[in-house]
Parts: structure tokens; sequence; C-alpha cells
């Protein structure tokens, strides 16, 4: 049996062993999964604008908090059902992402990075301002549900539409086009590649799934506050996550994800104190060691197909 | 006959220096043209006006009857101007192949046949899958010259394409020059090498700080006072 076939064999079987996972696992196991779910749509959908462009987005939570503040709003203000309103969420990430990438994204390099840090500090305060619409710093909650096991489900789907997107993106023109942006763009443009719209467009899809995921977290955790849906931590996870796995690639931010997560959950929980300073060590080793993160330096050496 | 390409009266500065100060040429169809000048005579900045890399201050270009300064670069590109750069701006984490790929759209299996061909032309087809940052200069060199071929321009814009290529290469290089002139394109270029600028073009533009000194056939352009002046001195 081929590698590949052996690697789709072993996606199925970890799919369909999810897929029953909530029938026979335990309480904590679905939440530690959905956890696990979301870090991937983070990742991934980071990896889409910054991994592939080279973009690097230093706010890219703020989709997150957008869709969070979104999906609870219209659950809470509006009576929709939670389904509706985390697809809500993803619709207004993305027309966030609209108005923000069009004049950004002219940015270069640190200054785009910096643009994006403040659109999350300006998001945060004006969540916090509009008090009548978000509840301001005291937080919003939502009506009481349980239903973490739909919310695993649909969770689990968006981290297998992150990855699926990647795959048809990394393996189309499309997606070299937008590593061309990466690698020169001066030389891109000469050759005829209209990079503001390639830009926009990668920047569109990695706020789409944010947004979702910040809907599906919101309902998840029944109540929001500033500070827990626009931290800059959770934008500093999803870049470690894709290059520690690997930047540009369709499963680097995948393995990140499950690496990392899994290390914090069942290394670091016990040592709570040591957690942050694993955590920036780790970053640092990244850097200096593999800069490229595991698969990229896999890709490099054994000169893995871009399915990889 | 429209020309192929027209500037009239380009200028460009950076601060207080004038890179290139009202140049005006007219480049008919199906030629193959030259531009020599001693360093910092504006050769790079006047292709990047043509292409939109820079804005030029002044004046007005024209690509075939049509006025494309004010373009942006991809524009003017996919109208077919295309070029190379003077250090080569390969996309080194994308393989050789792919690099041609990259401006394609519709049939892929039909553009990874032309890309092979155009990999086979310069004799680089074993090299299709290699990434192109692990490539010697020489080689990345002619692959931004068939990169540039993907997208079957009409006026080709080379900036010393013969610069770190190697001999049995360089006289493949200027035959597929020659073979883009007889299928009726236009080409500019820039270069240093003497010969390959008397062995090549029909017509050479000269600049000197950014003025147009001199203008002709490379034999009467050898014997110019003003040019032997620029390059030379007094």
């Amino acid at each position: 049996m081929s590698p590949a076939r052996l690697f789709q064999g072993g996606l199925v079987v970890v799919a369909a062993a999810l897929a029953v996972y909530p029938f026979f696992g335990t309480g904590y196991g679905v939440r530690a999964l959905l956890q696990l779910f979301m870090w991937i749509a983070l990742a991934g959908s980071w990896n889409l604008i910054s991994g592939l462009t080279g973009y690097v987005s230093f706010g890219h939570v703020a989709f997150f908090g957008a869709g969070a503040y979104t999906a609870a709003i219209l659950i809470t203000n509006a009576g929709w059902s939670w389904p509706l309103a985390c697809a809500a969420a993803g619709v207004a990430a993305c027309g966030l992402a609209l108005l923000i990438g069009y004049p950004c994204l002219r940015l270069k390099g640190p200054y785009f990075a910096i643009a994006m840090l403040g659109l999350n500090e300006v998001l945060r305060a004006l969540v916090s301002y509009f008090e009548g619409l978000t509840g301001g710093g005291s937080g919003l909650s939502l009506p009481t549900l349980q239903a973490s096991v739909p919310i695993y489900y649909v969770m689990g789907l968006c981290a297998a539409a992150v990855t699926a997107l990647t795959y048809v993106i990394i393996t189309s023109r499309f997606g070299l086009r937008l590593m061309t942006i990466r690698e020169d763009e001066v030389a891109a443009e000469a050759m005829g590649i209209d990079t503001a719209r390639h830009k926009l467009y990668a920047f569109l899809l990695s706020a789409v799934g944010p947004g979702i995921v910040g809907g599906l977290a919101a309902r998840d955790q029944g109540y929001i506050e500033p500070i827990s849906v626009f931290p800059l931590a959770t934008t500093i996870t999803m870049i470690v996550m894709v290059l520690f796995g690997g930047k540009g690639t369709v499963w680097g931010p995948v393995l990140g994800a499950v690496i990392l997560f899994v290390s914090q959950e069942v290394v670091w929980a016990r040592f709570p104190y040591v957690h942050q300073l694993l955590f920036g060590a780790i970053i640092v080793a990244v850097v200096l060691l593999m800069p490229r993160g595991v698969l990229g330096i896999l890709q490099i050496k054994y000169r893995l197909p871009r399915t990889v | 006959m429209t020309a192929a390409l027209e500037l009239d009266a380009v200028k460009k500065s950076f601060g207080g220096v004038t890179a290139v100060n009202g140049v005006s040429l007219r480049l008919e169809p199906g030629r193959i043209y030259g531009l020599i000048g001693p360093n910092g005579s504006g050769k790079t900045t006047l292709f990047n006006c043509i292409t939109g890399v820079e804005r030029r201050d002044a004046g007005r270009i024209f690509f075939q009857g049509e006025r494309i300064d004010g373009l942006k670069p991809w524009q003017i590109a996919v109208k077919g101007v295309g070029r190379t750069f003077q250090v080569t701006r390969v996309f080194p984490e994308l393989s050789a192949l792919e690099n041609l790929l990259v401006v394609t759209r519709g049939d892929r299996a039909a553009a990874e046949r032309r890309g092979r061909e155009l990999l086979a032309f310069v004799k680089l087809e074993q090299l299709a899958g290699e990434y192109a940052g692990n490539l010697s200069y020489g080689q990345q060199k002619l692959v931004e010259f068939v990169r540039v071929l993907m997208r079957d321009p009409s006026l080709v814009l080379l900036d010393e394409p013969a610069a770190g290529v190697n001999r049995t290469l360089l006289n493949d290089l200027l035959e597929a020059v020659r073979r883009l002139r007889d299928e009726g394109r236009t080409v500019l270029l820039v270069e240093h090498d003497m010969k390959v600028v008397m062995g090549l073009c029909e017509v050479v533009f000269v600049l000197d700080h950014g003025d147009k000194i001199a203008e002709g056939p490379p034999g009467i352009i050898q014997a110019d006072e003003r040019v032997i002046e620029a390059y030379f001195g007094r």
C-alpha cells in the first residue's frame, strides 16, 4: 500500500472514531476535542492568509471575537437559533475582513501585522463601549442550553472544512499565486498577477472560519466578555501552532494544533506554574531551530508533494 | 504602423536625483533593441517606468498605441509586456515548473505541457520539480526568462539577460531571443556585455545621466563620440 493510501485510510479511521466518540466518551473528552477542533480551524485559517501570502496577521482573533459577539447578540437579543447565528457570525467576520482588508492589505510586512493588532484592540474597545448591545465590560450571558454534542460535531466539521479548503487552495494555481506574493510580490505583479485581489480573497477566506468558530465558542461557553474573546494570546497560539506544524502546508496547522493542544492538556495541566514558561520556550525553540516547522523541514528534505 | 512601444518625454526622479530625464523612444514591432549606458544612467528605472513598477513623474508611455502609464504593473503585464529583472526574481520555494504555472489559467494539463516545453527549450526539463531557489544563478535566470514567455507577451524587456549565464547556455539564450523576434515579438534588452549587444540588437539606445544621448545601429553607435565619452570619459 502506498503511503498516500495508508494516510487516507488512517484519516478515514480517525474521522470515524471522532464521529462516534460522543456516544462512548466522557463529557470532558468531548469538550477537550471540541476545543482541539476549534484550534485546528483557527490555526488553519491563519495559515490561509499568513502562511500562504506571508502577510502576518497579528490580530486574527479579532474575527473570532467579532463572530462570538455577532452570534451571542443574535441568539440573546434576536432569538436566533445557534446554528443560524453562527453562520451569520461567519458572514459578519467576512464583512469585517472586507472592510479592513481593503485598506490594510496595502501595508507591507510589519505594518500590516501592527494594523491587525490595532484592529483587535479597536474592536475590543468598541465592544466595551456599546454596553446596550454587548453588555460592555460586564459581558453577555447567553440563554442556558445544553448543546455540547451538536457543537462538537459542527466544530469538527469546521476544522475539516478549513483543512479541506486549505488542501484545495494549496494544490491549485490560485494557491501558487498566493505563494508568489509571499515569495516576491514585485515579481508576482510583473507576471501579471493581481496581487491586491488575491490577498483580499485569501484574507476573506481566512476570516470566515474564525467567525463561525467564535460563534460556536460563545454558544458553548454561554458567557462572553471583551477580554475573553479578543485576547492577543489566542492569535499568538494560532501563530505558534502553524509555525510549529509548518506554515504554508495543508497538514502543518493540524499537526501543530494537535501536538500543542494535547501537550497543553496532558502535560502542562500538571505543571500550572511553568505552563506559560514552557509555551514561551517552545516559541523560541521553533523560531531558532526549525523556522519552517515540522512539515516544512520534511518538505524540503524529502520533497513531499504539496498535498502534504 | 503602430509602434510596439513609444515613450514620449518620460521623466522620473528620486528626491533630487533625476534618474530619467525626458526620454523619448520608439520601438517598431518585431525587432530587437538594446538599451545601454554606464551604471546609474537610468536603464533599469526606465524599465520600471514602462512596466509600472515605478510611476513616471511626467511624459507618456504607449504600448501598441494604447497609453499604459498609470496602469498597475499586473495590468501592463496582462496587456502583453513581459520582463525579467537585473537580479533574478524567481519564486524560490516554488518548483521551476510551478514558477511557470502561476500565470496560467484554464486547462492545467495543457499549461503543464507548455511549461515543460519551455523548460526543455532552455534545457532545464530535468529540473522541473526542483525548487527554483536551489537552482544555480544562471539556471534561475533561464527560468525567469521562460516564465516571461508563459504569457505569450508581444513585448519582452530583458534586464541583463546574459549576466551570470555560462558560455554554452549563453548561445542558446541568444538564439532564443532571436527566435522571439522571428515570432514577431519585440525585444528591448539592457546589457553590459557589448558583444551580446552588438551581435543581437538592430537598434541601440544610449542613456547617460538619464538623457538619451544616441540612437542607431550598433556599428554607428560604437563610433559615436558622445557614447565613447560617456563610457570612457573625455
